[in-house]
């Protein structure tokens, strides 16, 4: 299935940006303005939507006339680019999203033509499908883990790693306690933050 | 087919000087027509790429400027706004790109770095005896003191190591340098096998000129990004000059700390930090020991491919030469790597210290190195900040080269290995900076028809 790529679905949505025909007060530059002020990595408020490996907003403004022999060419629209990768089912994430963060939704895609909030997660999901685009050619490099579970590997590869680095070349009894020491730090370790960029 | 006019390029970029002693001054110019007076003295003296049919010469002169030193001079500005952006903004401006910070960082270069933007020109004098090096600069001196065109800021001396009686190809780690430089298209030599790029039948062919020399089509069939004329352009290539400062003490004393808990020895463990063993025998294709009849022969020295050791228990993914010339190792045929070769030219200096005796750090040791490349930021700082200060390409996450990089807190190099207990899996923890820049910058390399226009104000870009 184009979109799919194991247990990891790639969404795509174009959402038309509301063009009120006013430059000094227009909603794309406005809509630039609040998505530079975002935050990236832990702070990101797609971090608190369970679920999500990687998201991404894009502004984008029209087809860009290349020269001869290209034909000028001009989109409807601007829109405002959203791609996800998460786990699961679509209906499952959109209503996740909508109860997880609708004030931060509402703040980006109020400016989008017909956006009916968040409150309302059914009809949110049902906006966001509207919008779909087909994701082609999807890859997810996770080895068809879900976000939770690659966070934990991640964690888990940086502590064998330094567990290595530390007890190379100790007598077997001492690896043997020393690796039953490394075992319970992992399993009473709590995983790393969604969006942390270090474990 | 190309053909080159080995009398119109400079003989350091054709040819790899085997003399003992360098000397690199470091100049600054002191006004424009005085400095093209100056430019044109050496250039009745500057060493070309023809062949040397009565054997050596005494001493060789050759020469490049940073893009201080061609603004000095006057070139047009619409000349200098074509040079590229890194050459135009020089090495040092470049430093967070490089991971030239901390204990790299200019504010710990020598002096000759830091005065602004002095450094206009680099003269290389080559010869086999100090004598020779000292008779050539006495004479740029002369030349300097009548144009009044240039003085020398720094001098740097260099020189093969002398070990055991014999002169070496070592560096001060003890390894045997100068393997494996590319080889390109027109120069009159044949291919040595692993100096060139794969073909997809597992040969090895010249890289084309464009690579190293402006104004030939390069690996992708294009002319290289180069300045405005043409004229000026063409023959010429650019260089990047880095004096690496090696701490020979941290370097033995981790070498036999690890070496004593590394179950192949020290000298094997040492092997595997490069890529190949001190000898210069290549770990790829004699991993459990030196083999001195690889080394001597030129058909097999160089010609090394990873393709069947995607794991590195023969030679470590990270490992230097692999990392900064990863070859086959990515797959395609090596294609990937094709447009990512650096030609290395470089000397010891400071004084060597044998292995079983006491060095100090602080002591002034090292190599000048120097790259050249037709393409500063495609060739040299791409492998610099993509595979020497970093390991993403190799699967290696942020692990940094051990030699070269700038390790900070938890610097560390993997060795892979298999069940043999003579070549485990090895974690070397806790790099310290075994090398440090003190400094340097980019330079342009002219051809001589490129030196003959700016000794005579005639570079015209229309």
């Amino acid at each position: 299935m184009a979109n799919q790529s194991g247990q990891l679905y790639g969404l795509t949505i174009l959402s038309p940006i509301i063009n009120n025909g006013s430059r000094s007060a227009s909603q794309d530059l406005a809509l630039r303005k609040h998505l530079s002020s975002l935050a990236n990595g832990v702070h990101s408020p797609f971090a608190r939507v369970a679920g999500t490996h990687f998201a991404r907003l894009v502004v984008m403004n029209d087809v860009v006339f290349v020269g001869n022999p290209s034909k000028i060419d001009h989109l409807g629209s601007q829109y405002l680019i959203f791609t996800t990768d998460f786990d699961g089912d679509l209906d499952a994430y959109l209503r996740t999203m909508a109860q997880s963060i609708p004030a931060e939704l509402d703040q980006i895609w109020k400016h989008c033509v017909g956006y009916p909030g968040a409150a309302d997660a059914g009809k949110f999901a049902d906006y966001m499908k509207k919008c779909q685009v087909e994701t082609t050619f999807y890859f997810a490099d996770v080895n068809d883990k879900t976000r939770d579970q690659t966070l934990k590997a991640l964690q888990v590869k940086a502590e064998l790693s330094a567990f290595v680095e530390e007890n190379q070349g100790r007598p077997a009894a001492e690896l043997q306690r020393a690796f039953q020491g490394l075992l319970t730090k992992i399993n009473s370790t709590p995983p790393p933050a969604p969006g942390a960029s270090r474990v | 087919m190309i053909k080159l006019n080995l009398c119109d390029i400079q003989g350091f970029v054709s040819r790899g000087y085997t003399f003992h002693f360098a000397r690199y001054l470091l100049a600054t110019i002191h006004e424009a027509e005085a400095g093209r007076a100056f430019s044109g003295r050496l250039l009745g003296e500057v060493t070309t790429g023809e062949k040397w049919v009565n054997g050596k010469p005494e001493s060789t002169l050759n020469v490049a400027f940073t893009y201080n030193g061609l603004a000095k001079l006057g070139l047009p500005q619409p000349t200098l706004q074509s040079f590229p952006v890194e050459f135009v903004q020089g090495m040092k401006a470049r430093a967070k790109i490089l991971g030239d910070t901390g204990a790299d960082g200019p504010e710990h270069w020598d002096p000759v770095w830091q005065d602004g933007e002095r450094v206009h020109m680099w003269i290389a004098v080559y010869a086999d005896t100090t004598p020779a090096i000292d008779a050539k600069c006495k004479k740029i001196s002369d030349w300097m003191a009548a144009t009044h065109g240039a003085s020398v800021l720094q001098s740097q001396d260099a020189g093969a190591l002398f070990i055991d009686g014999k002169w070496t190809t070592k560096e001060h780690f003890g390894y045997t340098d100068g393997f494996g430089n590319p080889d390109f298209e027109g120069l009159v030599r044949d291919t040595v096998p692993g100096q060139g790029k794969l073909t997809d039948d597992g040969k090895w062919v010249p890289l084309a000129t464009g690579e190293y020399l402006l104004g030939y089509p390069d690996e992708a069939s294009e002319l290289p990004v180069s300045p405005v004329p043409y004229l000026l352009a063409t023959n010429g290539t650019f260089m990047v000059y880095r004096k690496l400062h090696e701490n020979v003490t941290a370097f033995r004393k981790y070498l036999e700390e690890k070496g004593g808990q590394y179950g192949g020895g020290k000298e094997k463990l040492a092997s595997k930090f490069v890529g190949r063993w001190r000898d210069g025998t290549p770990v790829e294709l004699s991993p459990e020991k030196p083999d001195q009849s690889i080394v001597q022969d030129n058909n097999r020295n160089t010609d090394i491919k990873y393709g069947k050791d995607p794991d590195g228990t023969r030679c470590p993914i990270g490992s230097h030469i692999r990392r900064t010339n990863p070859r086959d190792a990515f797959g395609f045929d090596g294609k990937l790597v094709n447009r990512r070769r650096i030609m290395r030219r470089g000397l010891p200096y400071g004084e060597y210290v044998p292995e079983d005796q006491p060095a100090r750090d602080e002591d002034d040791r090292g190599i000048i190195f120097m790259a050249l490349g037709a393409s500063l930021f495609r060739q040299f700082e791409f492998v610099q900040q993509q595979w020497v200060q970093y390991g993403n390409d190799a699967h290696l996450g942020n692990d940094r080269d051990l030699l070269l990089g700038n390790q900070g807190e938890n610097g560390k190099f993997i060795i892979p290995g298999t069940a043999h207990p003579q070549s485990p899996p090895f974690i070397c923890p806790h790099l310290p900076d075994f090398v440090e820049l003190r400094g340097g910058d980019y330079f342009f390399l002219p051809s001589i028809t490129a030196l003959r226009l700016i000794a005579s104000g005639t570079v015209d870009p229309r």
